[in-house]
């Protein structure tokens, strides 16, 4: 049975779709750890199926600024992927990378923005990696984007991507641990509805 | 300005007359659109995600630019509002994200053509406007004065 929209998922697929966040954020942990040459762990992966304004303080309020890395996954599995980081988990990157800090985001200039992006981007494609191994898709990414802003209006893009199919927004991904200090960094991948009963099916674990 | 503050989420839209402060919080390629009858300081503000309603059955008006200002036409009518008096002032509709290929499309632009249509539709006089870009906004609407302020980070405050 296909399901039409995310609250309709049952326990199973829920497990199944949390396993897929653990093992896509424990490959992006991993790559983390070689570029920063740190220690880097994963806190436990969470699938959350939310409506927009909870969404929006789940993340931690509409108006906090982050910086967030964006690419949109298509092929058989469509949906967008980002990468929200927070002025902590910056500084950590810019700290291991260019043995620099910054006070805030206005400080960042076009190099410390490409590092970021570079980041982020390797963090997402080890997770689809991971995730296309596991189910056996096809999926293609874009080149990243990246936005230094308000994180409610950075959340509203896949919500505003699949608004017109659903009124909530499922979100696959987790925390970071660098150092035994959780960082804020969020890997959030948000599948389109087709693309969500294609890996389930893919999984064997569609009902019926 | 007026003390009480009352918060739009997404897809959403509250009223307040006489006094008080409609406040929505980061608009990406989202629109809020604040309709006023200055006559009864009544004031409305909506927060729309997407320009068009296609959903067959589902009920959330104020997700869509054309049945969000639709229906707030008419819940503002009841209260006594006339349509000749009622102006529009709105903000958003940014592209957060530059991606280059395009692949993402520009919902923030296809909301701005759409407030534009709806409004000219239903008769409704805008009388100014901050979209586009790449920045999100905060909007603060005062009911009392009818003025706009829109917050936005790395940019000055902007009256409207």
């Amino acid at each position: 049975m296909e399901i039409k929209n995310y609250d309709e998922l049952n326990s199973l697929e829920l497990d199944t779709l949390r396993e897929v966040g653990s093992i896509g954020t424990g490959n992006a942990a991993t790559a983390l750890s070689q570029m920063l040459g740190r220690q880097v762990r994963i806190t436990m992966p969470e699938v959350r199926i939310m409506e927009y304004n909870e969404a929006i303080e789940w993340i931690g309020g509409p108006e906090e600024i982050t910086a967030g890395v964006l690419v949109k996954l298509s092929g058989q599995l469509s949906g967008i992927m980002l990468s929200v980081q927070s002025l902590e988990f910056v500084n950590i990157v810019l700290e291991s990378m260019l043995s620099m800090t910054v006070k805030d985001y206005t400080e960042l200039a076009e190099l410390e923005g490409s590092a970021l992006v570079e980041v982020g981007n390797i963090m997402i494609s080890t997770f689809i990696n991971a995730l296309s191994g596991l189910a056996g898709m096809d999926v293609n990414l874009t080149v990243p984007a990246f936005t230094v802003d308000m994180q409610g209006a950075i959340l509203a893009v896949p919500m505003a991507e699949y608004g017109g199919q659903s009124d909530y927004i499922m979100t696959i991904g987790g925390n970071f641990v660098c150092d035994d200090k959780q960082v804020p960094c969020r890997l959030l991948m948000s599948p389109d509805l087709r693309s969500l009963n294609a890996l389930l099916r893919k999984l064997g674990v569609s009902n019926g | 300005m007026a003390e009480s503050k009352i918060i739009i989420g997404i897809a959403d839209m509250k009223m307040a007359k006489g006094e008080g402060m409609l406040v929505t919080y980061a608009l990406g390629s989202c629109i809020g659109i604040c309709l006023s009858d200055p006559m009864l300081k009544l004031g409305a503000l909506i927060h729309i995600m997407l320009p068009l309603n296609m959903e067959t059955g589902r009920k959330n008006t104020m997700k869509y630019a054309d049945t969000g200002i639709r229906e707030t036409l008419k819940q503002m009518e009841a209260k006594g509002a006339k349509r000749n008096r009622i102006t529009a002032k709105i903000a958003g509709g940014a592209k957060m994200f530059e991606d280059g290929g395009g692949s993402l499309g520009n919902i923030g632009l296809r909301n701005i053509e759409s407030v534009h249509m709806n409004l000219k539709k239903e008769g409704i006089h805008l009388l100014k406007e901050d979209v586009g870009g790449s920045v999100a906004r905060t909007l603060l609407f005062d009911v009392n004065s009818g003025l706009c302020c829109i917050r936005c980070y790395g940019r000055p405050e902007l009256i409207i």
